[in-house]
């Protein structure tokens, strides 16, 4: 029962980014300024700095939860700016 | 005639493609309900993963679930009776134990000790009874423990108040609504201001802020409601736990609620929540338990809504997404982790996964809608 691609990937696909922290290869994709998916993978949530100091501080939490890291939010904003990471066009449609 | 622009015969018509719903059952903890409904010394009946089991508090104090069925002719356990730490079969009083085994045919000089019949691990926590199924028949590895509910177990909160209900479709369909911010409005009235997933692991959360609805009626006896906080993460493929806060104009009330459910067969499921709230200095022991259960009979009518559309919708394997809902295929990717053994999870089953949408477009549609809605109800109470 494999799971299908999302369609709204095939126009515009997620890209990498890499954190400039921690060098951390994730992908991205921003549907506007305020919409953002990352796909970590094992290796990048190893790599990740805050991501083990939140592990360090929630280990006695049991719902302890990481919510984001603020290092590669701003790569990920820094990938917009020099036009690495393409907004989705509003106008665009969605693909079918 | 003129043709429409795209409309044309060479437009392909999108179909809506679905296989089946999966026979296998899901790997993980479930929830059968609360301990204080089985721990009576009485066997209960219960229809899960596609089998009968039978559930009983032996003598020893310990939640058993066994197969349903006598292993001898076929008798049904759970018409029968505890007998000791033992189950006894209403048919020819064969015993069988906790732990599977055939102790002792009454009226027979030996016992087939090494007659075996299938079990369920099983979990109370917080006053929950949890079986673990797995179709690999391996035990519950610790990292995925339900985690503790602390308000579940203190004076400070009220016991739980409870809801169960059987829902005829496939369990994937509730499973989808971790990630359908836009049904929160239209479906359970809700306004989210916030949302964001994260899958990771065997963990799925929805964060979302809410804002209030002016033009649908608040929680029966409840003062006004300005908005909602909630966290809410699936521990596996069954159980969510949501640290739910309702703000209200003279206070904020924080509550726990649960929904779970285990499914019956391939397409039904017995859907279960339930909430506690915090007692405070404004909501003392009585007013919290009244707001507990005016709070779960809103969330109840919540689910009614989304059982009245599972009832009628088909099930759909290739949704057509817009750019504002949510991450519904990677959801079923971190969910199908469940139905595969244990040695063929895929990475991206698991690998972490961020998704926050931007409110900003469907917020500005819905309080149109809104504002429309309160004009519409003025003006009928103004002709009433």
């Amino acid at each position: 029962m494999a799971v299908r691609p999302d369609n709204r990937l095939a126009d515009s696909p997620m890209v990498p980014v890499d954190c400039r922290r921690c060098g951390a290869s994730v992908l991205a994709r921003k549907s506007t300024w305020n919409q953002t998916s990352v796909q970590w993978n094992a290796n990048a949530s190893a790599r990740c700095l805050e991501r083990r100091d939140a592990e360090h501080l929630t280990e006695h939490a049991e719902r302890g939860l990481f919510l984001a890291c603020s290092a590669l939010t701003d790569s990920i904003v820094d990938a917009v700016r020099t036009g690495d990471l393409p907004v989705v066009d509003e106008s665009s449609r969605v693909s079918t | 005639m003129t043709l429409q622009p795209g409309t044309s015969e060479t437009d392909e018509i999108r179909q809506i493609e679905a296989a089946a719903a999966p026979t296998r059952f899901a790997r993980g903890w479930h929830c059968l309900g609360l301990t204080r409904d089985f721990g009576d010394g009485e066997p209960h009946s219960v229809s899960a993963f596609g089998q009968k089991l039978v559930v009983f508090r032996s003598g020893d104090g310990k939640i058993n679930v066994l197969d349903g069925y006598c292993r001898h002719m076929g008798g049904d356990l759970s018409q029968g009776q505890v007998k000791g730490d033992e189950i006894a079969c209403p048919f020819h009083d064969w015993r069988w134990g906790g732990d599977g085994r055939c102790k002792k045919v009454p009226y027979a000089k030996r016992t087939p000790r090494l007659a075996r019949t299938a079990t369920w691990t099983t979990l109370e926590q917080d006053g929950m009874l949890f079986v673990w199924n797995d179709p690999e028949r391996n035990p519950p590895p610790p990292e995925v423990a339900i985690p503790r509910i602390e308000g579940a177990t203190s004076d400070e909160w009220t016991d739980w108040h409870w809801y169960t209900t059987v829902v005829n479709t496939n369990c994937r369909e509730i499973i989808d609504n971790v990630v359908d911010m836009a049904h929160f409005f239209y479906i359970h009235g809700s306004l989210p201001t916030h949302f964001k997933n994260i899958f990771e692991g065997h963990v799925a959360t929805q964060y979302m802020n809410g804002g209030s609805r002016g033009d649908i009626p608040n929680p029966e006896g409840q003062p006004r409601l300005l908005g909602t906080t909630s966290v809410a993460s699936y521990f596996g493929p069954s159980f969510m736990i949501d640290d739910l806060t309702y703000h209200f104009e003279n206070d904020d009330q924080n509550t726990i609620l649960i929904n779970c459910h285990y499914p019956i067969d391939s397409n039904s499921f017995v859907l279960q929540y339930g909430i506690i709230v915090k007692k405070s200095q404004t909501l003392p022991g009585d007013a919290a338990l009244q707001a507990a259960i005016a709070l779960g009979d809103w969330v109840k009518v919540g689910f009614e809504q989304d059982v009245e559309i599972w009832k009628n919708k088909a099930r759909i394997d290739n949704p057509l997404l817009c750019e504002e809902d949510g991450p519904v295929y990677q959801l079923r990717r971190w969910y199908e982790q469940f139905y595969v053994d244990a040695a063929d999870v895929e990475p991206d089953m698991v690998d972490r996964f961020e998704y926050e949408l931007d409110t900003t477009s469907p917020h500005e549609e819905w309080m149109k809608v809104v504002e429309e809605n309160i004009s519409a109800q003025a003006a009928r109470s103004g002709t009433a």
